[in-house]
């Protein structure tokens, strides 16, 4: 097997197509975050990151993400349950590509329908209404961070029915006729082999999740026009030059900013991966 | 017990309905209403084709997604085949890179597509193919390796080769055939997202049909409610077809799985 | 170790069950005596499978009873029916170590934990795997994982003890192995076994009983050398042991003229017509090698010669017949080459046939 050596030779358009478009950007910007307007080496752009506004952005952000990922995955994995239980393979799979669309609509057509659904004349709204339940009689609007969150639960339950569902699949219908078989009943095969062995699974869905609402920015580009602070927004509008800043890599700080707060749920990503895969038969 | 679970299951249903579908039928309702007046009607519809940017943008869009749906196609194929035929240990690794767009912030990536892409390339609205190619990554990748898995495509490939067949016909007859079904999902979802891309587009500057709306917006909101609603409904219906002819496949397989089990 | 408990009997009456359109099981009648280990034995799609699952209550029959010791069994919930099932691979929970594993049953059955670890430690003893208690499923060879899915079956002290092909999934020399210890525990419990098997020679080594089923119906159920020597149906002559199949015809006066010989017919094969064209079984070790002037022999080619061990496997060409199988003791073949001309005859008292 001489040929094994260069067996990664074909691999090559993969490598440098990823290397030039996905990485070296990445490091491009990494480097020129840590140069001052001067082209000198500095730290100056990560300082405004530290307090005030930019600081409050990043918050906003995690907190968005966090609330969001945590109902997303809730009922995300609820769902993924029910339709791999019920749904044969052919309603299955227009169910995933259904799934595959709410998931990648994180986007404008998203923003603008839910303002037809939510707004203060749509008929979501008057539905509700009807039944008694104003929900602009509060400080309620869909510009607004509940807003927001309302929006990106939308698009991300989807897309953990995606992630999710191998997980599902991965659960063996031996492991529960085993288990009722020895006596117990369906609660304590859930407590006590179904739920152990998806935890890993969940854990990673929801850091990808977390990664996902945290980089979003269509959806609240459309959306809020800049009323809830979000980093991505920030670094939108700083790339518009709507914002004169005398700094002008700052733009490039907070994209690094924003690697390194994916990076933290990559690594909690890649934690859970090799958790789940702990159990794995061979 | 199963009682409680029929119910269950109904509540689901009722509850996905509720969240997904009604905001859906709720735009739908919004994007036929008259401006302005009671009743409903085409006017939102019939003002977008009025609109001199509307057919312009859409063409750039369906032209960037077809040139990334082909690029996808030509990487990402022979790659997962070689991948899972002969170089089973960079496995992996190639995970992890596919794994990365869905990490990486879009937005550091357009940031960092200013700061490192050629003058030349920055330049052309063809710099977006590249992208979109990338940021489909995570779900070509997973299309086309659920499909490969699922045929041993080691020992179609042996069978081929020792009938004599050369490595084109193999790959034409025996190799595209079997994976059929992957490669039209990943076909359309990168064409999907290539359509729908709003964050690339919009930080580098370019003007596409997702940004386009954004600009009608301002101007006139039913306009963009209906252009949303007929954009999602395009991609529902396009996906579920794909989803159709992908089963398809699969029931065939099903069918001899199921003279085996008892 | 003594007997655990006073055994049970098993039977099923008439049970039907289908699927859709495709029947699994048309009326089947079976009785599983205390302490008996009976194997289902037939091809896949006989409804081998789903009988034992509704043994088990994973699956639920259309018409006819389950009964244990005299007492109706189909309306019992899964859970509540104490019967050990070990599976064909994979069933144990891999998020729990062998012994978490071997616990569980007892651990539903709300037992106190002394006398659960007591009952862990026996089971670990009886498949002797003390020194893995804690390791988990994937750290534990196919063969081993096996054993403590038996230990897992045996601990809540089932009534009947259920194996779904519990060997399929394991390599040759495992499976023989673990067959026996299978075998010798089921013994030394005395526990009534249902066991369920495509493989024949699985069937025969391990049972008391073997019954071999095609399309949804037991075709025979009796003693693995009853089978195999007086088969009650063409299915089983074929299905257990191999069989030359050789045109023949009903000559009349229950005889079978088959090659150069006329053998009277088996017992079993009483609905043919006489003068009718039938397809006559024969098993391998019922050939002989003769001499060219035994006016009974048959003239071919020899085509193949597969040594193995005592035996030798020969097959043998004729003109417009199928290669026929000759086993023959190895020392009395030797001296023959491939592409020999040999002469054979049939030695058997009464030969099986069917409608072809």
């Amino acid at each position: 097997m001489k040929l094994k050596r260069y067996s990664w030779l074909p691999l090559l358009p993969f490598f440098l197509f990823t290397g030039y478009f996905l990485l070296w950007p990445i490091l491009g910007v990494t480097l020129k975050s840590f140069h001052n307007n001067a082209g000198e080496w500095s730290l100056s752009n990560y300082t405004p990151l530290i307090s005030g506004a930019y600081r409050h952005a990043f918050a906003t952000s995690i907190r968005l993400s966090i609330i969001t990922s945590v109902i997303s995955s809730v009922l995300g994995a609820f769902f993924t349950l029910v339709i791999v239980k019920n749904a044969g393979s052919r309603l299955t799979s227009i169910i995933e590509s259904i799934a595959a669309v709410f998931a990648n609509s994180g986007g404008v057509p998203l923003a603008f329908m839910y303002i037809a659904a939510f707004g203060a004349e749509g008929m979501f709204t008057k539905i509700l209404k009807f039944f008694g339940w104003n929900i602009y009689a509060g400080r309620f609007t869909l510009f607004s961070f509940t807003g927001v969150v309302l929006v990106y639960t939308f698009f991300m339950t989807p897309l953990m029915v995606i992630v999710f569902r191998p997980a599902i699949l991965g659960l063996r219908k031996e492991w529960s006729e085993a288990s009722l078989n020895l006596g117990a009943n369906t609660l304590t095969y859930w407590r006590r082999v179904a739920i152990p062995i998806l935890t890993p699974s969940f854990i990673g869905s929801f850091f990808l999740l977390f990664a996902g609402a945290f980089s979003a920015y269509a959806t609240a580009r459309a959306l809020t026009v800049g009323t809830v602070p979000l980093v991505p927004i920030i670094i939108g509008t700083l790339v518009d030059g709507n914002v004169i800043s005398d700094q002008a890599n700052l733009g490039d700080a907070l994209a690094v900013g924003m690697i390194v707060v994916a990076g933290v749920a990559m690594i909690g990503y890649i934690w859970a991966q090799r958790s789940a895969a702990k159990w794995r038969q061979s | 017990m199963k009682i409680g679970r029929y119910s269950l299951n109904a509540f689901t249903i009722f509850l996905a309905g509720t969240i997904f579908f009604l905001p859906l039928l709720a735009a739908a309702e919004f994007s036929f209403r008259k401006p302005g007046g009671k009743g409903h009607s085409f006017t939102n519809y019939s003002w977008l084709l009025q609109q001199e940017g509307f057919l312009p943008a859409l063409g750039t869009s369906l032209r960037l997604a077809v040139l990334s749906g082909a690029l996808n196609l030509i990487l990402m194929v022979p790659t997962m085949v070689v991948l899972n035929l002969k170089a089973k240990r960079y496995k992996s690794i190639v995970d992890f890179i596919c794994i990365l767009p869905l990490i990486i912030p879009v937005v550091s990536l357009a940031i960092g597509a200013q700061v490192s892409m050629p003058e030349f390339l920055q330049n052309t609205e063809y710099e977006l193919v590249f992208f979109f190619v990338i940021v489909a990554l995570p779900y070509t990748y997973r299309a086309l390796d659920s499909a490969i898995s699922a045929v041993d495509i080691k020992v179609l490939v042996e069978a081929s080769r020792s009938l004599g067949a050369t490595w084109f016909a193999t790959i034409i007859k025996v190799i595209i055939p079997a994976i059929r079904s992957g490669i039209i999902g990943s076909l359309f979802l990168s064409f999907a997202l290539a359509i729908g891309e709003f964050t690339l587009t919009s930080l580098l500057h370019w003007d596409t049909f997702p940004t386009w709306t954004v600009v009608a917006a301002q101007q006139n909101i039913l306009g963009a409610i209906a252009i949303s609603v007929f954009s999602f409904a395009l991609a529902i219906f396009a996906l579920t077809l794909v989803g159709i002819l992908a089963a398809r496949k699969k029931n065939q397989n099903l069918v001899l799985e199921n003279e085996e089990v008892e | 170790m003594a007997k655990q408990r006073a055994s049970s009997t098993l039977k099923l009456e008439n049970v039907t069950r289908s699927f859709g359109t495709t029947v699994a099981l048309d009326g089947l009648n079976l009785t599983v005596q205390p302490g008996e280990l009976v194997a289902l034995l037939g091809p896949s799609g006989c409804g081998k499978t789903t009988a034992l699952r509704i043994v088990a209550g994973l699956e639920t029959a259309d018409s006819g009873s389950l009964l244990v010791n005299d007492v109706r069994y189909n309306d019992t919930a899964v859970n509540d029916r104490d019967m050990g099932m070990v599976f064909q691979a994979y069933s144990l929970f891999p998020n729990m170590t062998v012994a978490e594993n071997i616990d569980y049953g007892l651990r539903a059955r709300k037992m106190d934990l002394p006398k659960r670890m007591k009952q862990v430690r026996k089971m670990l003893q009886l498949v002797d795997l003390e020194e893995k208690s804690t390791r988990y499923p994937h750290q534990l060879s196919g063969g081993q994982q096996q054993r403590v899915a038996l230990a897992r079956a045996l601990a809540i002290e089932p009534t009947v003890l259920l194996l779904d092909e519990p060997l399929s999934a394991l390599d040759a020399q495992v499976r023989s192995q673990i067959r026996e210890e299978i075998r010798a525990i089921q013994l030394e419990l005395g526990i009534t076994t249902l066991f369920v098997t495509h493989d024949q020679e699985e069937a025969m080594a391990i049972a008391d009983r073997v019954g071999v089923m095609n399309k949804g119906k037991l075709e025979q159920i009796d003693k693995p050398t009853v089978l195999y020597n007086e088969p009650a149906t063409p299915f089983v002559a074929s299905f257990v042991g191999q069989a030359n199949r050789l045109p023949a015809t009903i000559t009349g006066k229950g005889n079978v003229k088959v090659l150069h010989q006329k053998i009277s017919l088996s017992r079993h094969s009483t609905d043919l017509r006489d003068g009718l064209p039938v397809e006559a079984l024969i098993r391998p070790e019922s050939i002989t090698l003769t001499t060219e002037n035994d006016d009974e022999a048959t003239q071919g080619l020899l085509v193949s010669k597969s040594f193995l061990g005592p035996l030798t496997k020969l097959g043998v060409a004729l003109e417009g017949l199928p290669i026929i199988h000759i086993n023959s003791q190895s020392k009395d073949v030797k001296s023959l080459e491939i592409g020999d001309r040999i002469s054979f005859k049939i030695v058997a008292d009464e030969i099986m046939a069917q409608n072809v």
